[in-house]
């Protein structure tokens, strides 16, 4: 600030008066992510669901689809009963293949072996396949 | 008061040089029986266990008895066939060995000019990728001198070309996502990704079959794609964080100087 | 009348503010030419409050359990709304609060304002300076990371080096021989809510030795003279002298703002400074990660021990110097204040401090 001829008293008015509206936008700086912080985390994305058709999920075989932007998988281990999991491999981060003949998922890289329901039989994975909420409307398989 | 001083530290010193020196505690993972009897061994019963010091296998936990099975705790049963112990694989054993684990590529291996060379002594993974002191797949296994030892260059050379830049693309994006982890940010689940699009990518050369490396080259680009542009959002929000952060930083600089003007107002009062 | 003459009005009525803001405030009056260290002791306190506040924030959502803590701590840094805000915060303003009570010890004893009468004041600083190591000492367990786990490994591993009761106390320390489930439990009760207990206790006490004997002149420039001291108390006048408020708080809030500014610096432009990658790993019992290390305050300590043959001399070295330090308004007895007419106490000086920046640097590459 250049010097300023005005008594000390002036001066000082004008600047508290800057700093005021300089401690007003640092209370809001403060402020904001404090209130986004306490406030409860939103509800599930509605778009993030998605819907398959019953009859594309054979009892016994799987149904790839895209999660989140993530690989999934969907299957009927018994008749009326729906499971889906992640199909990333808990270890590296692989996409794992259900092997229709011994009723498992194997990952190529380093062979872990996932049940059915998603928990790990062998291999290098530290644990279970992430299980995704499914719900039965009709005919329609809803996951998310 | 200076001579109890005096006292008391003599007395202090010679006790603590009397006494015995506690070892710090620290615990580390203990060496299986494999390691503990080999490394003493000489010439190739010794060599092996030098070799995997500081391999990929190593670094990832992958002892002695994951491929060669046996009971890494027990001496007694530590080679016993009981407990799963194979021994040293012959040539033509060499690809299920590794291919226990390496699943995906022992398919494509399998399928590939070199699995049916197999038998009459082609190539097997040892041959590129040495047993024990194994390292990350790299674009360099493929060079002449290696290639050359059985066949021409020409396909080998071409493969590499092929390959050349979606390892680039690769490698960049492994660095780039180092960098972010390294400053705190959650890539994990990218870093999953990554590799793997990276083992996808390294199994299909196995087929050494240029048509059947192209036709998986292209989802692994477009997943590499897709990655780039998660990570180009990544960096969008650290980029904003970043910019808010500044602005904090200069208001609270502002209202700092402005206190100290404020200050110096003061100052002028107080002086007589 | 105004609202706000009313409102005044209604309390003063009540409690008498007016007499005690003339009182505490406006004709609270400190000496003249009081230097920009003095402003030191609010910025340590304004920290101190700082991290209570993110302390807060971040129980919100921690979980104190070796099964739980690690993941409670990314799920704050990844999912909640500005949680990698306060997270950072409060690990930052940790190392910042050290940084200032190093520099409030210091310029105390470079103007020897442990002299005077004022050996009480010294004392519960020295003791809240080692409660604030000692917070964050238990602080950096609760992440449960491969860092907290090992560094509390090597810091607890240190009283074993006592006879006869050292495995004891470590046991004691560790809720059992290695570091496991109830060493977070125990850290996390001292961090949370015991030790800031004593913490708050503490810096009343030292703020009240603080008003009651006044605060000391600085012992430089020509009409500086020597406090002559009575045989009865006496708290320190300064007539003529410049009030607390507004004069001297507008000082404090400056640099309390720069204090604030350089520390928000760290979190947005070197957020890595505090962390290495062991921070990002989850604990590990079986894996010692290569390098482990006890944070930058502690490194004299660490090395200290590497550099005596036996771990009970670098531990009593370490001690003698602390019990030194925490006594030596007991032993420096003389009345000069100026630095300039001490030079034993100078030579000193200027040693502890290469020594302790000597000595850390060692211990950050051995």
């Amino acid at each position: 600030m250049e010097q300023d001829l005005m008594a000390p008293k002036q001066r000082r008015k004008f600047l508290q008066i800057l700093a005021g509206g300089v401690g007003v936008l640092l209370a809001a700086a403060a402020g904001w992510p404090l209130l986004r912080f306490l406030a409860p985390p939103g509800g599930g994305d509605a778009s993030d669901q998605v819907t398959i058709n019953r009859g594309e999920v054979a009892p016994g075989s799987v149904h790839m689809f895209q999660y989140r932007g993530r690989p999934a998988v969907v299957l009927q281990p018994s008749p009326g009963e729906f499971v889906a999991l992640s199909a990333v491999c808990t270890h590296l981060g692989c996409i794992v293949q259900w092997q229709e003949e011994e009723d498992l998922f194997l990952c190529p890289c380093h062979a872990g072996r996932f049940a059915a329901d998603g928990t790990v039989i062998s291999g290098p994975p530290p644990e279970a396949l992430e299980t995704l909420p499914v719900t039965l409307e009709g005919d329609q398989i809803l996951v998310g | 008061m200076m001579r109890l001083f005096v006292l008391c530290l003599g007395l202090f010193t010679t006790l603590t040089c009397v006494l015995p020196v506690p070892e710090a505690a620290a615990q580390q993972a203990e060496e299986t029986v494999c390691i503990q009897c080999h490394a003493g061994l000489e010439g190739s019963l010794g060599a092996p266990v030098q070799a995997w010091r500081g391999s990929v296998h190593d670094r990832n936990g992958i002892s002695c008895h994951d491929c060669h099975g046996g009971d890494p705790t027990d001496f007694a049963m530590a080679m016993s066939p009981e407990r799963g112990f194979v021994g040293v694989p012959e040539h033509a054993e060499i690809p299920e060995f590794c291919g226990k684990c390496h699943v995906g590529v022992l398919e494509d291996y399998q399928k590939s000019a070199h699995g049916q060379a197999l038998e009459a002594g082609g190539a097997q993974c040892v041959t590129c990728h040495n047993s024990h002191a194994v390292e990350v797949a790299k674009l360099d296994l493929i060079n002449r001198d290696s290639c050359t030892r059985c066949h021409d260059y020409g396909r080998a050379e071409k493969i590499k070309e092929i390959l050349a830049d979606t390892d680039a693309r690769i490698k960049s994006l492994e660095g780039e996502l180092e960098r972010l982890s390294e400053l705190g940010t959650n890539v994990d689940e990218q870093q999953g990704q990554l590799f793997s699009l990276r083992n996808r990518f390294h199994r299909a050369f196995h087929t050494v079959k240029i048509e059947r490396i192209r036709e998986q080259t292209g989802p692994v680009l477009e997943g590499l794609d897709k990655l780039r542009e998660e990570i180009a959002a990544v960096e969008s929000d650290l980029g904003q964080r970043k910019f808010w952060g500044s602005v904090a930083i200069a208001l609270l600089v502002v209202a700092g100087i402005l206190f100290f003007l404020i200050r110096r107002t003061y100052e002028e009062e107080e002086k007589p | 009348m105004s609202p706000l003459k009313a409102l005044i009005d209604f309390f003063d009525v009540r409690l008498g503010v007016r007499e005690i803001y003339q009182r505490e405030l406006a004709g609270y009056l400190l000496p003249r030419r009081v230097n920009i260290w003095y402003t030191l002791g609010s910025v340590v306190l304004t920290l101190f409050i700082v991290q209570i506040l993110t302390g807060i924030l971040l129980l919100i959502y921690y979980v104190p359990d070796a099964e739980k803590a690690f993941q409670s701590v990314q799920y704050i840094t990844d999912d909640v709304a500005f949680g990698w805000l306060f997270r950072m915060l409060h690990a930052v303003g940790a190392n910042v609060i050290i940084i200032a009570l190093l520099l409030h010890m210091l310029s105390v004893l470079f103007m020897a304002a442990y002299k005077g009468r004022r050996e009480l004041t010294w004392l519960s600083g020295f003791i809240l300076f080692n409660l604030a190591l000692i917070l964050c000492l238990t602080g950096y367990l609760l992440p449960w990371s491969q860092l907290s786990f090992w560094a509390t490994t090597v810091a607890t591993d240190v009283p074993g080096a006592i006879p006869v009761v050292g495995d004891l106390l470590v046991e004691f320390l560790r809720g059992g021989e290695t570091v496991n489930n109830l060493t977070l439990g125990r850290f996390f009760a001292l961090h949370v809510v015991g030790l800031p207990l004593v913490l708050l206790a503490l810096i009343g006490f030292h703020l009240f030795c603080v008003k009651r004997r006044g605060i000391s002149t600085p012992p430089f420039g020509e009409e500086y003279q020597q406090e002559e001291l009575l045989p009865f108390f006496e708290h320190e006048e300064h007539p003529g002298g410049t009030p607390f408020f507004p004069n001297y708080v507008v000082k404090d809030a400056a640099v309390i703002c720069f204090f604030l500014a350089f520390m928000l610096a760290i979190v947005f432009y070197a957020p890595g400074l505090f962390f290495p990658p062991s921070a990002f790993e989850p604990a590990d019992p079986f894996v010692t990660p290569p390098g482990i290390k006890p944070e930058w305050y502690f490194l004299w300590a660490y090395q200290t021990l590497k550099i005596f043959p036996s771990e009970i001399i670098g531990l009593g070295v370490q001690i003698i110097f602390m019990t030194f330090l925490a006594l030596l308004p007991f032993i420096d007895r003389g009345a000069e204040r100026r630095p300039a007419k001490r030079p034993i106490f100078l030579t000193c000086f200027v040693l502890g401090i290469l020594l302790f920046v000597g000595i850390s640097i060692w211990g950050h590459y051995s």
